[in-house]
């Protein structure tokens, strides 16, 4: 009866949300860098060219806590979709072991590939209409550079973290993060490849920690 | 202890070659300006390409050298710039020892410029002027060194035939027999590379069709002095189309047509009296398919060519090749090419027919490996049969590293 008691009280544990159970708060801003050009896309030896302006989408960070964490029993799965000849979304932020779709919106072919060390993969050539959808496990921490082989111009990034407490800031900078459990910790924000700022924390329970990352 | 040394030498290499790739992105974006809240854009990147190629005299294709060895270095810039959704331009420009690969000096140039309109953001239309690639067949998208899976073009491209540009035959002999007495660069392959001959085109696509007309200053033969327009006129120009089917993402299928003269002016006073330059003409028709999925990307050409000689009438060549890709890894790929050429007879004038050229046939095998997203070495091998003559057989070996930024 104890053993029984013992397990309905892990079960219920283990599904209940992070939230509930880690109540700390941590906000402030980023200072983001400046807006990037948008691509130039070359069309040089294309008989069919079709409009010339690209999206750009405005810079944005990543905060998370770093630390050590279990891993989630379950990760859902994401997506970055090729549309309109640019990766949607530019920057995804996963934890270790997500697995990503590769959805192509466009109405020709993508073939999206990565040397980077934290996932080396190739998906090639793949119609819209093809289902499965081609996916990849991201399980190694580690920024991973997306390219297109054959649209030079698109790039786009998938950040894989060691740790389930991240957050993206809006486009001015503005970041909450939620649910967080009480310690001390090393708050960092990924700004691009090469800046990654990061700060010490102690985080209480039910407390509103302010940091800003100028 | 050595695996040791192994590991560490391969975790510095794929960290060197993180380091490079971030590099060249930073580069990228350096090298791309833009105003006007983005609507002008202007980007320059390049390809720098170190090639090596070891062969038996001569040497088969476009190579024009005497030795043995020849280290062909090649940097080249372009420049791709926007403004607005509806213009876009574009500049090819080169350094090395020649359009194609020989032991000259080193020179410079301006291979390629155009300016290009797009009134209809559906791509139903789009006109361009400048000088710039053919739209005939399918290897011009992948002629530059990064997306051809080879370092030379298919045979068809760059196999030098008895046509010369220059001067006409003075009799059906000169004719044929001609190579074994001028040099190589006198005479003329059926399409010289992308042939990237001044003019203007229209181009489009209307649902799963699409369409290219063209009208340059020198014909698909004509050698790359031509191609410039203060060179070569259009009195009077080549026309070449294109018409293509796309079912889906995966087929691709296109018949080409070109007419045009091939003679350069100063190949006038050898024509036979009374006649003109505009007399004697290059047609061309071609079929080329393609397939890709996945890994694997096929493509093949099939071209035939109508040679107006004077003196000795029609010369007639068939050339195709067929070519696959397919990438083993992410970063490694090989690709197989198998090309022939036929050649019909003319009349040697005793009432007799020959062949106007050996009949040749050339299988080309490469490997590659892309080192990062911006370095990539190839090697090539070719052997080359000439079916219908004693000649010789061809070998050749390449190796071709490219640092693309």
């Amino acid at each position: 009866m104890r053993l029984r008691g013992l397990l309905w009280f892990n079960a219920v544990f283990s599904i209940m949300p992070v939230a509930l159970w880690a109540s700390a708060v941590v906000e402030g801003r980023v200072e983001l860098p400046k807006s990037h050009t948008a691509p130039v896309q070359a069309k040089r030896y294309e008989i069919v060219t079709k409009g010339g302006v690209l999206s750009t989408q405005p810079p944005l960070a990543v905060v998370y806590l770093d630390g050590a964490f279990p891993n989630l029993a379950s990760l859902p799965t994401k997506q970055v979709a090729q549309k309109d000849l640019t990766f949607v979304p530019a920057l995804l932020p996963v934890p270790a072991g997500t697995k990503v779709e590769f959805p192509n919106l466009d109405d020709t072919y993508h073939n999206i590939f990565s040397y980077s060390p934290a996932k080396r993969f190739d998906l090639g050539r793949y119609r819209a209409e093809e289902r499965p959808i081609p996916t990849q496990i991201f399980d190694k921490p580690g920024l991973v550079t997306l390219r297109c082989d054959i649209h030079e111009h698109m790039r786009g990034l998938i950040l894989v973290l060691n740790t389930p407490y991240f957050v993206m800031t809006d486009t001015d900078g503005h970041f909450r993060l939620s649910g967080l459990p009480a310690g001390r910790y090393t708050l960092k924000a990924w700004i691009d490849s090469r800046t990654t700022r990061d700060k010490p924390v102690e985080l209480k329970n039910g407390q509103t920690l302010h940091v800003d990352f100028p | 202890m050595k695996l040791r040394v192994l590991s560490l030498c391969a975790f510095a290499c794929t960290a060197c070659a993180f380091d490079i790739d971030d590099f060249f992105d930073r580069l990228d974006t350096a090298l791309t300006i833009s105003a006007f809240h983005d609507n002008l854009r202007a980007r320059l990147s390049g390809t720098l390409d170190l090639e090596f190629y070891n062969f038996e005299q001569p040497p088969a294709g476009l190579i024009i050298s005497d030795v043995d060895n020849l280290f062909n270095p090649r940097l080249t810039l372009f420049l791709d710039a926007q403004i607005g959704s509806q213009i876009y331009f574009f500049a090819q420009s080169r350094l090395d020892r020649g359009f194609d690969p020989s032991d000259n000096g080193a020179q410079i140039r301006l291979d390629e410029y155009a300016l290009r309109a797009t009134p209809w953001d559906d791509g139903r239309f789009t006109a361009q002027i400048g000088k710039f690639a053919t739209v005939v067949g399918n290897w011009v998208p992948r002629h530059l060194s990064w997306e051809n899976p080879f370092i030379n073009a298919p045979l068809v491209y760059e196999n030098v035939t008895s046509i010369r540009d220059k001067s006409a035959p003075v009799s059906v002999f000169d004719f044929i027999y001609g190579p074994y007495y001028y040099e190589k660069y006198a005479f003329n392959p059926v399409i010289w590379g992308p042939s990237y001959a001044s003019g203007i085109s229209l181009s489009g696509r209307l649902d799963r069709f699409d369409y290219a007309v063209e009208m340059k200053n020198a014909s698909l033969s004509s050698r790359p002095e031509s191609w410039r327009v203060t060179e070569s006129g259009f009195e009077p120009p080549t026309f070449s189309t294109r018409v293509g089917f796309r079912p889906n993402e995966a087929w691709n299928f296109g018949f080409s047509a070109s007419e045009g003269p091939y003679f350069r002016r100063e190949a006038q006073s050898t024509l036979p009296p009374g006649r003109d330059i505009g007399d004697y003409k290059e047609f061309v028709l071609g079929q080329d398919a393609s397939f890709a999925w996945r890994h694997l990307q096929v493509w093949v050409e099939f071209y035939e060519a109508r040679f107006q000689v004077p003196r000795v009438g029609d010369a007639d060549t068939f050339a195709y090749y067929i070519e696959a890709k397919y990438k083993f890894t992410p970063q490694f790929f090989g690709a197989i090419r198998w090309n022939q050429q036929l050649f019909g007879d003319v009349s040697n004038g005793y009432g007799q027919s020959t062949r106007w050229s050996p009949d040749l046939a050339r299988i080309d095998i490469a490997v590659a490996y892309r080192f990062t997203s911006h370095t990539q070495l190839k090697l090539q091998y070719d052997y080359q049969h000439e079916t219908t003559a004693p000649g010789d057989d061809n070998h050749l070996l390449a190796a071709q590293f490219t640092v693309r930024f």
